[in-house]
């Protein structure tokens, strides 16, 4: 036990997380060069860029649309959406691990504000999958991992929760503790290559679809080509 | 995928391992990666990256030579490769040495500060210069893909002569000068490699390795590009290289003959075999090859020639730039893996660029057939997902990304902890104080110590807090613990709560609630201080206090605590003014009451028995 947690804290750690950030870094710097190739193509290079640069920012922080559609869902997803991202960036005992190594820290998060954070956490997910499965159109569109996401999600949470504010035993707690570093680890590695990877890519929406309509002046003629149909009408 | 695709993938998997090393290298030093030490200061980087780097890149000048200058005009394919190949060996050297110079960002004060004795200074100027030669040689090749610099290019043009002229002369310099460097070891170069004409050697081997890269270039960009092959060319090259080879011989034999030397070669020793191995490889083995027209016109043959000098001179650069010296210097390197990946990643770094350059510039009397170049190949899919993957160059620019970013994460995993998270201090571990009455203080074991009366000092500190004067801390279910007991490394703090050990199930597996107070932060400053459960802690009436989990170095703990009362007493006492002064404890000579404590049936009184110095191994 002491030894695979070690080695999931240490080696695993580096390896996982190493690949979330390259891997993010990887698909949004692949993304925006198909986009700048695309671009350059493009016959027509006129782009709405107000409405875009307007739009990803509304989306960024959707505080109006909220009350459009469905409002108990999303101000569900908002609120899981914000206790993913602070808890786990500004938890104290995440913070001193990395003062450990690196010699400097950010603001943390206060003992009660991490409780109810937390707590928060894992109602709204809770809520996020009933929401899913109860509505019609919604389940209707969803795919095993769309429902599977908030579960592995809340795994972190709630063993977290666990070791940090119950009183466990020391063999429970580093049992726990090994599920909540594994798990991290797992969705660290899955990040990139799946529907979170939304986390990067998102702000790179709006100006890809508007861009991915811009065809190049010789299209159609390409189009034939490859399909080995060279001369024939479109 | 097709066959670039596959060794781009590779090379791109090899660079992700080097990048985390570099990185590395770059923060943490030579010592988290390296296994070189004082006694090897130059390792693999400087006898594979350096001295083979440059050998290798030696085919730029020797074809430039022999197309410009003996107008030898069936060579003129040869000579854009082999001019990129030159810039790049030559970049791919000057990238190897800033990961093994210990100030990196130091390695301009050659242009300023002169020191025109040293070969270094040579090799400095001369590959500095000769990398801007080959710049410059090279360049019209990229401008000729853009109109707007015409101007550039035909300027460079009208200096192309010079240009080459200047590169091979500079080229003769610093391979001979790499030579040179060794010049300065005779004794601990072994003699079958130290030579006065140490420099000559190189230059010719480099000459003969020129050759040989250029062939062996051409037979690998045959295999990976499907290219046509140029079997006839290359056996004209290998002609030529015979010669070279063979002057090379009789050079290195000769040389060793007339020294009065030659029963060496046949000694047995293993340096002997080391010898005859390379003459074998590099050499021998060649030369015999390439003599017989029918193996030199054999597309195989020519493959297992070329690899056997350019494998055979890089183990000469090796052997002179560290591996004979093993004898003389007692010290047994072998290179860390992270050495290695290293090398390779500069090696793999330089043929990406190589790869690149040959698919988007002139360089070949023809472009490469590949289905990146192609615009109108048919669509890449992925695998598992079946998602579109972009056109040709992204979907080969997906794989190579991927294959980059997983093997940078294996290689920062592989990162060994211990290395990085060390303070740069060696940790030493301290050894307890010997004797009985009056103890030899000498924490590191080295002899050069401090005799501490200790029975003197219980008598003096009588009137003041007695024992708890110095004594100020006991580890639990003790009385009287020493010095060493806590301050347990030499130069660097201990840890002496160990909070993981008190939390841990096979530890004390006491639970967090403990010490940790329920309702809030679970940090240091909040929790139960330590002699709330280990009652006897802390010595009482002790005007040292200890605070923290930390205990202080040893040397530290015995300066902080003897100085201050020293300094103290010398001011008090009339006849000791020197008390507070450094020797006053620590001897030049070794007092007498040292050699006393070595000796048995002391005259002193002895409360504890003497316990005899710890036998340690070696030193």
């Amino acid at each position: 036990m002491e030894q695979l947690l070690d080695f999931s804290k240490g080696p695993l750690f580096r390896l996982t997380f190493a690949i979330m950030v390259l891997g993010l870094a990887r698909i949004f710097v692949l993304d925006l060069y198909e986009a700048y190739r695309a671009y350059r193509r493009a016959g027509d290079k006129t782009l709405p860029w107000k409405q875009i640069t307007l739009r990803s920012l509304t989306w960024l922080f959707p505080v109006r649309q909220v009350f459009k559609n469905r409002p108990v869902y999303s101000v569900f997803s908002i609120l899981f959406h914000i206790g993913l991202l602070v808890v786990p960036v500004f938890l104290y005992a995440h913070v001193i691990l990395w003062k450990d190594d690196l010699g400097f820290g950010i603001p943390t998060l206060p003992y009660q504000w991490a409780y109810g954070l937390t707590v928060l956490t894992i109602v709204s997910a809770l809520a996020l999958i009933i929401g899913r499965a109860a509505s019609r159109s919604s389940s209707f569109l969803s795919r095993k991992q769309d429902y599977l996401w908030p579960v592995v999600l809340l795994i972190p949470f709630v063993t977290g929760f666990i070791c940090a504010h119950l009183g466990v035993g020391p063999r429970t707690y580093q049992f726990f503790m090994l599920v909540h570093i594994l798990a991290a680890e797992l969705i660290f590695v899955l990040i990139p290559f799946t529907k979170i990877a939304h986390c990067v890519l998102m702000p790179l929406s709006q100006f890809i679809a508007n861009l991915a309509w811009k065809f190049p002046p010789d299209t159609d003629e390409k189009i034939c080509i490859t399909l080995n149909k060279k001369g024939e009408p479109v | 995928m097709n066959r670039v695709q596959t060794t781009k993938t590779f090379l791109w998997f090899i660079l992700g391992l080097a990048s985390a090393v570099g990185i590395t290298r770059f923060i943490f030093g030579l010592g988290a990666t390296t296994n070189l030490s004082d006694a090897t200061p130059w390792g693999l980087w400087i006898g594979f990256d350096v001295l083979s780097g440059v050998s290798l890149a030696a085919g730029g000048f020797v074809i430039t030579a022999l197309f410009y200058v003996m107008r030898r005009e069936e060579f003129h394919p040869f000579v854009k490769p082999a001019v990129l190949t030159a810039f790049l060996g030559y970049v791919a050297v000057v990238v190897g040495l800033l990961f093994d110079l210990g100030l990196p960002w130091n390695i301009w004060h050659m242009i300023i500060f002169w020191n025109p004795h040293s070969p270094l200074f040579e090799v400095g100027w001369c590959v500095m210069l000769y990398t801007t030669v080959l710049l410059l040689e090279f360049s019209p090749v990229p401008l000729e893909e853009f109109s707007r610099y015409a101007r550039i290019r035909n300027f460079l043009m009208k200096f192309r002569f010079p240009l080459i002229l200047l590169g091979i002369m500079l080229s003769t310099l610093h391979q001979s000068s790499l030579g040179s460097l060794f010049l300065i070891m005779p004794f601990k170069l072994h003699p079958l490699w130290y030579s006065n004409i140490l420099p000559i050697h190189f230059f010719v081997s480099a000459i003969a390795l020129g050759f040989m890269m250029v062939i062996f270039e051409s037979l690998v960009s045959h295999w990976l590009y499907l290219k046509d092959s140029e079997t006839d060319r290359i056996a004209r090259l290998a002609k030529i290289a015979v010669w070279v080879l063979g002057v090379y011989f009789v050079l290195r034999i000769g040389d060793i003959a007339l020294s009065g030397e030659l029963g060496l070669i046949f000694s047995g020793s293993w340096e002997a075999g080391l010898f005859i191995t390379e003459m074998l490889v590099s050499t021998i083995l060649p030369v015999i090859i390439f003599s017989i027209p029918k193996l030199r016109y054999n597309h195989r043959w020519q493959w297992v020639g070329s690899i056997m000098v350019v494998f055979g001179m890089v183990f000469n650069r090796i052997n002179v730039g560290g591996l004979t010296m093993i004898r003389a210097t007692g010290d047994i390197y072998l290179p860390s893996w992270m050495e290695i990946v290293v090398s390779m990643g500069v090696v793999s770094g330089a043929v990406l660029v190589f790869m690149f350059a040959i698919e988007k510039f002139h360089i070949w009397e023809e472009r490469p057939r590949h289905p990146e170049a192609y615009p109108f190949a048919p669509a890449a899919f992925d695998r598992a997902s079946g998602a579109w993957l972009g056109s040709p160059l992204m979907a080969a620019g997906t794989r190579y990304s991927l294959a980059f970013v997983f093997s940078f994460a294996i290689g920062f995993a592989l990162i060994p902890d211990t290395k990085i998270h060390s303070e740069g201090a060696e940790t030493i571990p301290v050894v307890r104080a010997r004797g009985g009455d009056t103890l030899f203080v000498d924490g590191n074991f080295n002899n050069y110590g401090v005799t501490f009366k200790h029975l003197l000092h219980t008598e003096i500190t009588k009137n003041e807090q007695g024992c708890a004067t110095c004594h100020h801390m006991n580890i639990p279910l003790d009385k009287n613990s020493g010095c060493w007991e806590c301050h347990k490394k030499m130069f660097t703090p201990t840890d002496i709560f160990n909070h993981d050990w008190h939390s841990s199930a096979a530890g004390a597996a006491i639970p967090c609630r403990v010490c940790h107070p329920a309702g809030q932060q679970r940090r240091m400053e909040t929790a139960k201080k330590c002699d709330a459960c280990h009652l006897d802690l802390f010595v009482q009436n002790s005007p040292v206090k200890a605070d923290g989990y930390m205990a202080v170095a040893y040397t530290d703990a015995m300066h902080t605590l003897c100085v201050p009362c020293h300094v103290k007493k010398a001011t008090e006492l009339a006849d000791k003014p020197d008390l507070g002064l450094c020797p006053a404890c620590h001897n030049i000579n070794p007092p007498q009451e040292r050699l006393e404590l070595l000796k048995y049936g002391r005259t002193e009184r002895s409360l504890k028995p003497v316990i005899l110095p710890p036998q340690k191994s070696s030193n």
